[in-house]
């Protein structure tokens, strides 16, 4: 008697203490969006997609986040069971919804950087600071960086001034605009130091080209010798071939 | 934008998401999904533009919101709540220095100061030190006054550009806390739906602390996810159509010029770990104007004007945005006159 007394009161203890749990739509519904978002930064490491929407500096950012929203994923999938599990509302699944929209459309767009759209609309790099002091701009190999900074200083135009009739090696991508003649292009590459947003813009007018042989974005390597005129500077072509886009599009100062 | 603003109580009955809703809400990510792969929208300039633009803001600031929510829900969970009381006991002229200096030791940018700073307001903290806390640690922390210096090295403004900004940002900040007063977080901070929704006890006790951690990490990051996508929008819109040379023929003007680079600031969303270096290539304008960039871009701009959307009410929303674009524009032009 005495047995099934303790096995009817032990059910029953054990019946309050844990009563069973179901799943709960909303954190189901929020597992789901962070899992979408873990995935994201995943998909954009292993593939080396960050280089288009980030600098080097800030790359870092996207195995942290993918590390973190993976563990927030899993730590809301283990808590998304309650007791009392409630509906959710439609509003918020489409909110939900629109919140995994972005991460669709950077998974399935075509791969693509900040192009000759936006190379007339963003200001020059003014990086004589940051990247290329005077004497930098002075001595050592050209780059991009060194002549877009040596554009925006005095000191730098005069360190860039000297070096007029030397021969550069440049890589970046073709901008043409309505009033640039049939026989130039401006070769350009932006500067970012966070993210695409920041992004400044470096760019060299080059000459003696092959009328028609390049349009807008593609990619090309300048060979030639540089002549620096004031605030604007001018390649002089020697050679011009197209090259791949870099899987490093931008420069980071 | 009035179902942003608007106190988002449970008044009226809502809609219970059926199974036909879920129908449409993957229709729709299958269909962006076929949009964007088969038709390849990026084939239009000004559409890739936005999209790069769009995806870099939001894959740069989401992983600094995670950061916040989780300062935010440890916060939470594992702070004991007489921490904040007894800081909250303090007197408010020593309060709100001593919350704008918290910002030092905070390295986050300003997406993750939002979360942080409801939290605190939640677990106690006076809601004008969250708020002198939310404004002045973006502008503060080490890693963006290493970042100005940086950009400026080299100029004869750089200690006007490094040491303007910190202290003019934290002027701005106890300026805006200062204003906050004695306001109740009930009058300042806007009910989060994620939470109404959760009931966070079993049988009358609370879930497990781990338990609460993830459901409190969780809800932070979807509640001010869903705002930042809704700032990156905008921002992307602005930078992808807005040509920075309309800027210089303002740059001369004394008032305009500052009350311009303000307002591109606003516009063009920037982390304010990167900002300076936008700031310093805008050589046309003055340090005052270059101030204003840097103090207000930090406190307000298009992603934070969605955030604060959503997590305050509507009239503090407001009040942040006009007290620190007066404090700002004040500042930077004593700033211009004093140093320039």
């Amino acid at each position: 008697m005495s047995d099934a007394i303790v096995a009817r009161t032990g059910a029953r203890v054990l019946d309050e203490s844990a009563p069973p749990r179901r799943w709960s739509p909303t954190r189901l519904a929020g597992t789901i969006v962070l899992g979408a978002w873990a995935g994201l930064f995943w998909f954009l490491w292993l593939t080396g997609r960050e280089a288009f929407y980030l600098s080097t500096r800030t790359e870092w950012v996207v195995p942290v986040a993918a590390a973190l929203l993976t563990a927030a994923t899993i730590g809301r999938l283990a808590s998304a069971k309650v007791t009392t599990p409630k509906p959710i509302a439609a509003r918020e699944l489409w909110i939900m919804g629109l919140m995994v929209v972005p991460v669709v459309l950077v998974v399935f767009s075509h791969p693509a950087t900040l192009g000759s759209f936006s190379a007339g609309k963003r200001a020059g790099f003014s990086g004589t600071s940051v990247a290329a002091s005077a004497s930098d701009i002075g001595s050592g190999e050209l780059t991009l960086i060194d002549v877009a900074a040596g554009e925006t200083s005095p000191d730098g135009e005069r360190a860039l001034a000297k070096r007029a009739g030397e021969q550069v090696d440049f890589v970046g991508f073709v901008s043409i605009r309505d009033d640039t003649p049939a026989d130039e292009f401006l070769l350009a590459r932006y500067v970012v130091t966070c993210c695409v947003a920041d992004a400044t813009i470096a760019e060299v007018r080059v000459v003696n080209v092959t009328p028609g042989q390049f349009s807008n974005e593609d990619w090309v390597r300048v060979r030639g010798t540089i002549f620096p005129l004031g605030r604007e500077v001018i390649v002089d072509a020697s050679d011009v071939g197209a090259v791949d886009r870099p899987d490093h599009p931008y420069l980071t100062p | 934008m009035d179902q942003l603003t608007a106190p988002v109580t449970t008044a009226g009955p809502r809609r219970v998401a059926d199974r036909r809703t879920m129908v449409g809400v993957a229709a729709m990510l299958v269909a962006v999904a076929l949009i964007v792969s088969v038709g390849d929208p990026g084939r239009i300039a000004w559409v890739r533009t936005f999209f790069v633009i769009f995806g870099s803001l939001l894959i740069q600031a989401l992983p600094f919101v995670m950061l916040g929510a989780f300062a935010a829900a440890l916060v939470e969970v594992f702070v004991p709540i007489g921490v904040f009381e007894k800081l909250g006991a303090l007197p408010r002229p020593l309060q709100l220095p001593a919350a704008a200096l918290a910002g030092l030791a905070f390295p986050i940018c300003e997406c993750g100061s939002v979360p942080v700073a409801r939290r605190l307001m939640q677990r106690g903290l006076m809601p004008s030190a969250a708020v002198t806390f939310m404004l002045a640690a973006p502008v503060l922390n080490p890693v963006v006054i290493a970042s100005t210096y940086v950009a400026f090295r080299g100029r004869s403004t750089l200690w006007t550009m490094v040491g303007g900004r910190f202290l003019l940002g934290m002027l701005v900040a106890i300026a805006v806390g200062w204003v906050v007063g004695n306001r109740s977080k009930e009058q300042l901070l806007k009910p989060n739906p994620e939470e109404e929704h959760e009931d966070l006890l079993e049988l009358g006790r609370p879930e497990a602390r781990w338990r609460r951690f993830f459901v409190h990490l969780g809800n932070d990051f979807l509640f001010m996810g869903r705002y930042l996508l809704l700032g990156a929008t905008i921002a992307a819109a602005i930078q992808t159509f807005l040509p920075t040379s309309l800027l210089t023929g303002v740059a001369a003007r004394p008032v305009i010029s500052v009350l311009t680079m303000m307002a591109l600031a606003a516009a063009l969303s920037l982390c304010s770990e990167s900002d300076a270096f936008v700031a310093a290539s805008f050589v046309q304008f003055g340090p005052a104007a270059q101030l204003g960039f840097l103090v207000f871009g930090p406190m307000v701009d298009m992603k934070l004007v969605a955030l604060y959307a959503g997590t305050f009410r509507r009239p503090f929303a407001r009040t942040v945005v006009v007290v620190s674009a007066v404090a700002t524009l004040v500042g930077a032009l004593w700033v211009g006159v004093a140093f320039g």
